[in-house]
């Protein structure tokens, strides 16, 4: 990947340098229709550089980062394309078309790049289109080398199976998490599944199935992915209507621990969640900013927004909260007393809607 | 693709006005099945994709019946998503040839004809199972039970499904299940079983001989929240095969209405017209009788098919004969003004013990009559009788009004906004006396619409709060509630839509009150305006 990265880079320092600083702080990449992408500078309150995405066809979906925050890997193209754009100059330097004459493919929001940054593993929703009739096929994983330039086709493919929204690869680069009816694990180069944990079949006594719907594979900057996750319980009298019970679901990327703690009767919707990386805490959003302490999982705080975000992100010296996603700005917020500290609105955007805004060190 | 262009004609209708330079294209003959051009165009226009499967056969088409408003929404998905290019008029003659050889016979459609009328806040069929929940949260199980296929085809049609929105396992209620497990395996076997291509009623009804509607009708029908209206409709039949019929019509409040349609009648029984009455241009979906003596059905205003009447007309006869009486009670004490509508209306008038019927004017087709009623009349309902014609309806009278009750009683209206028009919200109030019977319990008697005021209130402590009464709309004098803007409103929590949850509150006016009540008479339903809907397509 470097070889490529770096001719582009040169090509077009002149064009983009100026955005990123000589010391290392935090960035927000955050995407909206119809084809833009912001690279956020939170603590200037300010946009650090705006590209537009070549092909993105009106649609602009999951965001990935590469590890070193060089590159966003951008799902576009009605899911059916993803786009590696190059954080400083804007190039477009990947490019997987993930549809073929003949066959229609989307990917569910579910992708990931591995931590050396040489693969993506990209879940894939194929259908045939015939004449006059289309049919579905099975889902899979289709592994991607990041440094196969703008034809990218796969290079490994395995079954996957369906209703999947999340991977997250493993911080050992050996292994990646597949979130969906249950949390899957599958070798990066086999495919081989390595083992199942229950999501769908959780072992939570008292607790019905419950539901999880993630969108947005944020784990930094702690490595810890967090989702709301809902369910009920029976009443404690025994009698009358089931308690809607939120909890927390948490993945360590590292140790592949994983857990659910419910921290509140369901008050509020939650979209998406982060982890502090300072404290024993996790910020929830939609409507309003939920701060949950996650030492005894109870509800610590919670604020009206002035409207409805899905996603949530968290500084790197965790003292300031962003919330993004759905409309046009990014708000900051203080991340003790939750308390609006700013906001940055995103020219030209016409919604950000599904995007994961990602944070990226550099 | 663009939203817009995804959208059916402004009216989500067929553009049936087209077909009149069509006559030349169309065939002539009673049923276009025997007229080789149907299928030619057919072939000509779809071939390239649909490929024979089989002698005379085109693959998947020719595995499907729908109603024409099936097949106009199937044919708009080949256009607008497949690229298929055919002219408005080459478009209708597929449809009325399609209709014509692969409809749904009457029996067929009849659960679900509420849907192709286009009836706002009617309750759904239910499909069996969890059909309900796999198939019919996006759009009405009528659409389904509007079609006929086997189980091959209805797994098809599931696969386009999924193909198509492969969100579709992700969704509430969807992705708390095996969803494509169950709606590729026990979803087709059910549906194919439940609605089949063969079924002797489609069988039998391709042989039934197609009646002329031609001729003179008498029609009356109820408008909610404008009231009774009545009247002659004059049907010719063209050489093209279409209808034109000029319309003469009066409301319980005497105001006439003239007016002119064209329909074509598909499938032998279904008549789709496109008429002008009076200054409103509205659609037309009646069904003709086998025997086609009555055309039944709604008609609608055509930008806004949640507000129309009910209309059946019978053939005029050569004997007498009480088509409507208007309005539906008199007061018990009191003298009121009855119109009987019919056709050779004359000899005694009577309105049963304890009235006093006499005649004011008389017309061709019209009686108008001063009805007094005893003071010591018992409430009930009385038979009708002029002559030898009797109204099966009968009309009411009654000491007082216990009750009103407001339908729907359940109904959803949605914000207008940029491109998209409201959907606004008609209710209709019916009032009732409950009498006590012999029997100990009581008896409700209908009285029908009687004259009341509307309003709205909040529906909960929440609607309270959110002050839903102020943002979300206003009723009018007919019962018609117009919904506010779309979009967000940044006097609201959460810069809100302007949605609410409404009580809708019939009052009795005082006219219609005994002196003695001095309780207000009211009724309610329950009305939530909710956010836009962003296609209108015509079968829900
Ligand atoms: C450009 C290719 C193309 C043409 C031309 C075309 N179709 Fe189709 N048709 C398709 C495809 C692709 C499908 C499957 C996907 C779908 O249902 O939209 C389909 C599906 C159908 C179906 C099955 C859908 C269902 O579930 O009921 C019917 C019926 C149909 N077409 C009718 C027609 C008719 C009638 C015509 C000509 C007026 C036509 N098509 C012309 C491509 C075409
Ligand atoms: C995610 C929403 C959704 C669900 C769930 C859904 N449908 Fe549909 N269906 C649609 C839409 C949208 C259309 C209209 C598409 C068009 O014609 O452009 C449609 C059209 C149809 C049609 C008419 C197709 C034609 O060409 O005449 C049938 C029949 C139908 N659906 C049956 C089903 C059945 C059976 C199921 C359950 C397996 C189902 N639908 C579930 C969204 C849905």
């Amino acid at each position: 990947m470097k070889a490529q990265e770096f001719a582009i880079f040169g090509l077009f320092l002149s064009l983009g340098a100026a955005a990123f600083g000589a010391t290392k702080h935090d960035y927000i990449v955050t995407g909206s229709k119809p084809d833009h992408l912001f690279v956020v500078d939170p603590a200037k309150r300010t946009i650090a550089s705006e590209f537009k995405i070549p092909g993105a066809n009106d649609f602009v979906g999951t965001i990935v980062p590469s590890p070193g925050g060089r590159i966003a890997y951008v799902l576009v193209n009605k899911m059916e394309s993803i786009a590696g754009i190059d954080l400083t100059t804007g190039k477009e330097v990947f490019r997987a078309d993930l549809s073929t004459p003949g066959e229609r493919v989307k990917c569910i929001f579910a992708f990931d790049v591995t931590p050396d940054g040489k693969e993506l593993i990209v879940y894939e929703l194929p259908v045939k289109l015939g004449l006059s009739e289309y049919k579905v096929e099975d889902t899979r994983f289709a592994v991607f080398d990041t440094r196969a330039g703008l034809h990218a086709e796969p290079v490994r493919e395995f079954p996957a199976p369906r209703r999947v929204h999340t991977i997250l690869a493993r911080k050992d680069g050996k292994s990646f998490f597949a979130i969906g009816f249950d949390l899957y694990e599958y070798d990066i180069a086999t495919g081989k599944r390595l083992g199942m944990r229950g999501i769908r079949h959780w072992d939570y006594p008292g607790h019905s199935i419950p539901d999880l719907l993630a969108f947005w594979p944020v784990s930094e900057p702690t490595g810890i992915f967090a989702s709301p996750v809902y369910s009920t319980v029976k009443p404690p009298s025994g009698h009358g209507a089931p308690v809607a019970k939120t909890a927390l679901m948490t993945l360590d990327l590292a140790t592949g621990k994983l857990a659910f703690h419910d921290f509140e009767t369901t008050s509020a919707l939650i979209f998406s969640a982060v982890m502090s990386p300072t404290k024993p805490e996790a910020f929830g959003v939609y409507s309003q900013l939920s701060k949950i302490d996650t030492g005894n999982y109870t509800l610590a705080r919670r604020v009206d927004l002035a409207h409805t975000y899905y996603a949530v992100l968290v500084s790197t010296d965790g003292k300031e909260v962003y919330t993004a996603g759905a409309m046009c700005d990014i708000g900051i917020f203080d991340a003790e007393t939750l308390a609006e500290k700013g906001d940055v609105r995103l020219t030209g955007c016409t919604d950000q809607s599904i995007t994961s805004p990602r944070l990226i060190r550099r | 693709m663009t939203t817009a262009k995804r959208r059916y004609d402004k009216s989500g209708h067929l553009r049936f006005g087209i077909l009149l330079a069509l006559a030349a294209l169309v065939a002539t003959a009673p049923r276009a099945a025997q007229t080789p051009s149907g299928a030619q165009a057919l072939q000509a226009a779809c071939g390239a994709c649909h490929r024979p499967d089989g002698p005379g056969r085109l693959a998947r088409i020719s595995a499907v019946r729908k109603t024409p408003e099936g097949w106009v929404m199937t044919i708009f998905r080949m256009q607008h998503v497949h690229g298929l290019k055919l002219s408005d008029a080459q478009r209708d003659a597929l449809v009325r040839y399609l209709a014509d050889t692969q409809g749904l016979a009457p029996s067929e459609a009849k659960p679900a004809r509420f849907a192709l009328e286009r009836r706002p806040n009617v309750p759904d069929l239910e499909l069996p199972g969890n059909l309900q929940t796999m198939c019919a949260r996006c759009h009405s199980a009528a659409r389904i039970a509007l079609q006929r296929r086997d189980a091959g085809e209805w797994l098809k049609n599931v696969n386009w499904h999924l193909a198509q929105w492969p969100t579709i396992e992700y969704q509430q209620n969807a992705r708390d299940r095996h969803w494509w497990r169950t709606a590729s395996t026990v979803v087709p076997a059910e549906l194919g079983k439940l609605f089949p291509l063969h079924t002797e009623s489609w069988r039998i009804w391709q042989h039934h001989k197609a009646v002329d509607l031609g001729g003179r009708w008498l029609v009356h029908g109820h408008r909610p929240g404008r009231g009774d209206y009545w009247g002659t409709a004059d049907i010719t039949r063209g050489g093209d095969g279409d209808y034109r019929a000029a319309y003469r019509l009066t409301d319980e409040h005497g105001t006439a209405t003239d007016g002119a349609s064209h329909a074509i009648v598909y499938t032998g029984y279904e008549w789709r017209g496109t008429a002008k009455l009076g200054t409103l241009d509205t659609h037309e979906v009646f069904a003709a009788s086998a025997d086609g003596s009555t055309l039944s059905g709604r008609w609608f205003i055509a930008d806004h098919p949640e507000i129309g009447a009910d209309w059946t007309a019978v053939r005029a006869a050569t004997q007498p004969q009480i088509v409507a009486v208007s309005p539906d009670s008199i007061r018990i004490g009191s003298r009121a003004r009855i119109v009987v509508f019919g056709s050779h209306l004359g000899g005694k008038i009577s309105f049963g013990p304890g009235t006093h019927a006499r005649l004011i004017a008389r017309s061709a087709d019209r009686l108008e009559i001063e009805v007094a009623v005893d003071s010591a009349a018992h409430p009930g309902y009385r038979t009708v009788r002029v002559g030898r014609a009797s109204d099966a309806r009968s009309i009411a009278l009654y000491d007082r009004v216990d009750r009103l009750e407001v339908t729907p009683a359940y109904a959803i209206a949605r914000l207008g906004g940029g491109r998209i028009d409201p959907v606004s919200a008609q209710f209709d109030a019916v009032a009732y006396e409950d009498i006590a019977a012999a029997d100990g319990k009581t008896r409700a008697l209908r009285l029908g619409s009687l004259p009341v005021a509307w309003s709205v209130a909040p529906f909960n402590e929440e609607a309270v709060r959110d002050r839903d009464v102020d943002y979300a709309g206003h009723i009018d004098a007919f019962g018609q509630f117009m919904p506010a803007g779309a979009g967000p409103n940044p006097q609201r929590k959460f810069s809100a839509d302007n949605t609410g949850n409404l009580f809708v509150v019939a009052t009795l006016k005082a006219q219609a009150h005994p002196a003695a009540s001095a309780k207000p008479v009211v009724g309610k339903a329950h009305l939530i305006v909710t956010v836009q809907r962003w296609n209108t397509p015509p079968i829900y």
